[in-house]
């Protein structure tokens, strides 16, 4: 079976358009490698570049089951898959890049990855969503019954270690990071959300706000922790214009989601009344 | 203790070519070419004060309005000599640290917002007279030169760069400390009307860095206003910036607007943001890990290699000396 076509074999345009998503930025990336765009240390720029999109579709293959059960698109779990190997494919990007910042010398590489913990971190994440690629496919989804589920539900746990990787190597400034946990926890209490309570598209934003409120806490108590900022003050700058604030990524977020959701519903109950006239 | 492997690239110092003449070599042919060997001579003198760097192409370059443009390039004083090559011009003026302007490397567009006149600066603390001088005035009683400096970024790269200025002992005597005065404290401008970042609470503004006395009268600290034999560019620090090449590069406190000469430590933004990681002394030492990475070897800027770090950033003859007697402080941090 090839990724472009579907279960019945059909040539499917979202596989094709999802395919062709997945490997635009690792091209933009080589792209700009091989032209010089990447400036003085083009092997860490791509280091960072890939190991964020690797995240990001981290995130994006765990926003399939809120977007399929809030807004009806089923159709997305036919691509669930591929978005999550492709994330194991920029992690594994990543780290080869690493090496090859590091002139390929493959026994420090080893040792840096044991001596850090943010990359012993990052590492064990990887290994795991290795193993979740490796086991994506049909074949072993048979051979590991109702074990496969409950091995795949580790990939909350391995989006938590590369949110806490990312976090911990970062040097001063926390926003970028801080949005991911913020975005995680939207994720995660979208997953606790009871089966029976339906999820709509307005339940899914308001846990988006909430998520945006304890992205705000978070922040200030991460301040106010590690430098003695006062909270207060870490709050306010979310009131003035001054660069990306987390929080507000967070609600953005939920804010496109409820924009879908009322579009999504607008456009069906239109449907069903052309349907009944 | 400290001793000196060369590289397999470097050569001794009376077998490079150097920079200079090989960056004009095809000038340098030609002159010689047309006849006259004394036609040469123009030639030879020009890439000895280093001209042959000022027009290197690059979009970050000092804007030509800047009143001290016409100061340089100034004569490079060869005692201070990097063998191996110039790190790329483009590289060093597009990949900088100046949190100022945000927490990424490609801050130097926006740095442009820097107002770098009218500049003046704070002379004060333990000295015989507290003053202000402006930069152009400053300028006019230094002696400027230009050293070649390997910089080594505590993130674990490196560069090489022809810095333009004075050395910082200049301006000490200009200052005329009191023998009360144990260290120098440099501060960096507050003024978010310059600068955005400043507005973002979570960083202890003002970026404040230095020295001990006897670090700052040490021959190498430079007080660098030029770089590649032009007015420095904002992204670098301009109007004037501190470069003390044996340390880790967040020591080198830009765009410097008040200097006090202090009986106490400084407190320095690194120590306040994290005193794990970044220390008031900050020499460079391969064998002293970043707590997060092994400060071992560097990434050198546009040469996607690595190169192993030497301790002291290779200025151990001339440094190692100030820190006989200080073994319990963390001096590599």
């Amino acid at each position: 079976m090839v990724p472009w076509r579907d279960r019945a074999g059909r040539l499917s345009w979202l596989r094709m358009a999802v395919l062709a998503a997945l490997a635009a930025p690792a091209a933009w990336v080589a792209w700009k490698y091989a032209n010089g765009m990447l400036g003085a240390r083009p092997a860490n720029a791509a280091v960072r570049e890939v190991g964020l999109w690797m995240i990001r579709f981290l995130f994006i293959a765990l926003a399939v089951t809120p977007l399929r059960e809030g807004l009806g698109w089923t159709r997305l779990l036919d691509v669930r898959r591929m978005i999550g190997v492709a994330a194991f494919v920029y992690g594994f990007a990543h780290i080869t890049l690493y090496a090859a910042q590091e002139s390929w010398k493959l026994g420090f590489v080893a040792a840096e990855i044991v001596r850090r913990i943010y990359l012993t971190i990052g590492f064990v994440g990887l290994v795991g969503l290795m193993v979740l690629a490796v086991t994506s496919t049909d074949g072993w989804q048979r051979r590991l019954r109702a074990n496969w589920g409950r091995l795949h539900r580790t990939v909350y746990a391995i989006a938590i270690l590369a949110v806490v990787h990312f976090f911990i190597q970062s040097k001063a400034q926390v926003s970028e990071p801080i949005f991911m946990m913020g975005l995680l926890v939207w994720l995660l209490a979208v997953r606790a959300w009871p089966r029976r309570a339906r999820l709509g598209g307005v339940a899914l934003a308001l846990l988006g706000a909430g998520a945006a409120v304890l992205t705000a806490l978070g922040e200030a108590g991460w301040y106010a922790f590690r430098l003695g900022v006062s909270p207060l003050m870490v709050l306010e700058a979310n009131f003035r214009a001054q660069g990306f604030r987390p929080a507000w990524g967070v609600l953005i977020a939920a804010g496109i989601v409820l924009v879908l959701a009322l579009v999504n519903t607008g456009w069906r109950r239109f449907r069903a009344a052309r349907a009944a006239a | 203790m400290h001793y000196f492997r060369k590289r397999g690239w470097e050569l001794g110092d009376g077998a490079a070519t150097p920079e200079a003449v090989f960056r004009t070599r095809r000038q340098l042919v030609k002159a010689l070419a047309a006849g006259p060997v004394l036609a040469a001579a123009p030639v030879l003198l020009t890439a000895c004060d280093g001209k042959e760097s000022s027009n290197a192409a690059n979009g970050a370059t000092a804007s030509a309005a800047d009143p001290s443009a016409h100061l340089y390039p100034v004569m490079r004083n060869l005692r201070y000599r990097v063998d191996g090559p110039l790190t790329e011009e483009r590289h060093a003026t597009t990949y900088n640290n100046f949190y100022e302007y945000g927490t990424s490397k490609y801050i130097s567009q926006d740095a442009q917002q820097l107002r770098i006149r009218p500049w003046t600066v704070k002379i004060e603390g333990a000295v015989e007279k507290p003053f202000e001088i402006g930069i152009d005035d400053l300028l006019k009683k230094m002696p400027l030169e230009e050293r070649v400096y390997r910089f080594r970024c505590v993130e674990a790269w490196g560069m090489t760069v022809p810095w333009s200025g004075f050395a910082l002992k200049a301006l000490v005597d200009l200052a005329k400390p009191l023998s009360k005065a144990k260290y120098v404290r440099m501060e960096t401008f507050g003024d978010s009307s310059l600068a955005p970042g400043l507005r973002q609470p979570f960083f202890p503004w003002p970026y404040v860095e230095g020295l001990s006395m006897a670090e700052a009268t040490n021959e190498l600290s430079f007080i660098a206003t030029g770089l590649y034999g032009k007015p420095i560019p904002k992204q670098n620090g301009a109007p004037l910036r501190l470069v003390a090449p044996w340390k880790y590069g967040f020591k080198n406190v830009k765009s410097i607007v008040r200097i006090s000469f202090d009986e106490e430590r400084p407190k320095t933004f690194w120590e306040k943001m994290g005193p794990a990681e970044y220390g008031f002394w900050a020499n460079v030492n391969p064998e002293v890990a970043h707590p997060r990475w092994s400060q071992a070897h560097e990434n050198v800027l546009g040469e996607n290699r690595r190169a192993p770090t030497v301790i002291y950033n290779g200025y151990g003859e001339y440094v190692a000396g100030l820190y006989k007697g200080m073994e319990n402080e963390s001096l590599f941090k």
